[in-house]
């Protein structure tokens, strides 16, 4: 077995849609990790809050410079993670595409 | 008390690759950071292979895509996470600000 991060990747309009349209993708995504749990292929995750709460810091010149925003202002940005214990890539990819969004998988390190 | 998850974001760097003594240098550090700020970590969360391990998936249309590579192509790619509980979003930037890596993004955690 492997564990492989899945990165959700949020287009932030998904908030401005229909309160109805946004609730039905949040109970999919519901039991899309329930489903998991139940087989015991999910080892936790967590949901962000919105981009505009984001707070970046980056070394420029050796000192970390703070701004406000996420670190790459696109359309797109990680809405949050789950950590997936998986036989191969195969199958992470398989977890990956039941989920209702746009998803980003990675392998760990493991030390 | 609030979780805040730390996205940490690398600058092309590959650990895993051919680090320079330099980058093994902050890789080293990094590890120590780590030990010192345990007891404020509430999920450990992980260490991300770098970019050229991702795998995309994307709906177009009614489909689902799988791609190659990461979501965002970009020089900056978050490099692994982790959620730390603190008592405020002050505290969080002035612990990140000890980070020896490149960078970090701060996010509250939605609970529940």
């Amino acid at each position: 077995m492997a564990t492989y991060v899945l990165m959700f990747v949020n287009d932030e309009s998904f908030r401005e849609r229909p309160k109805d349209e946004v609730d039905a993708v949040y109970a999919e995504i519901t039991r899309w990790s329930e489903e998991l749990e139940r087989k015991g292929v999910l080892k936790g995750g967590v949901e962000l809050q919105p981009k505009r709460t984001a707070t970046t810091l980056r070394r420029v010149n050796g000192t970390m410079r703070v701004s406000d925003g996420p670190f790459i202002e696109s359309k797109e940005h990680v809405g949050g993670f789950a950590m997936i214990d998986v036989p191969d890539l195969d199958e992470a990819i398989r977890v990956a595409k039941a989920f209702p969004g746009g998803v980003e998988v990675r392998p760990i390190v493991v030390h | 008390m609030a979780k805040y998850a730390f996205l940490f974001i690398d600058d092309g760097v590959d650990y895993q690759g051919s680090p320079t003594p330099e980058q093994q240098k902050v890789y080293a550090d990094i590890f120590k950071w780590f030990e010192a700020n345990g007891p404020k970590i509430a999920d450990g969360g992980a260490e991300l292979q770098p970019t050229r391990t991702a795998t995309t998936i994307r709906t177009r249309g009614d489909k689902r895509v799988v791609l190659d590579g990461p979501f965002i192509e970009a020089k900056e790619s978050v490099g692994g996470f982790t959620i730390f509980d603190l008592p405020s979003k002050d505290e969080a930037v002035a612990l990140a600000k000890t980070w020896p890596g490149y960078g970090i993004e701060i996010r509250p955690i939605r609970e529940g």
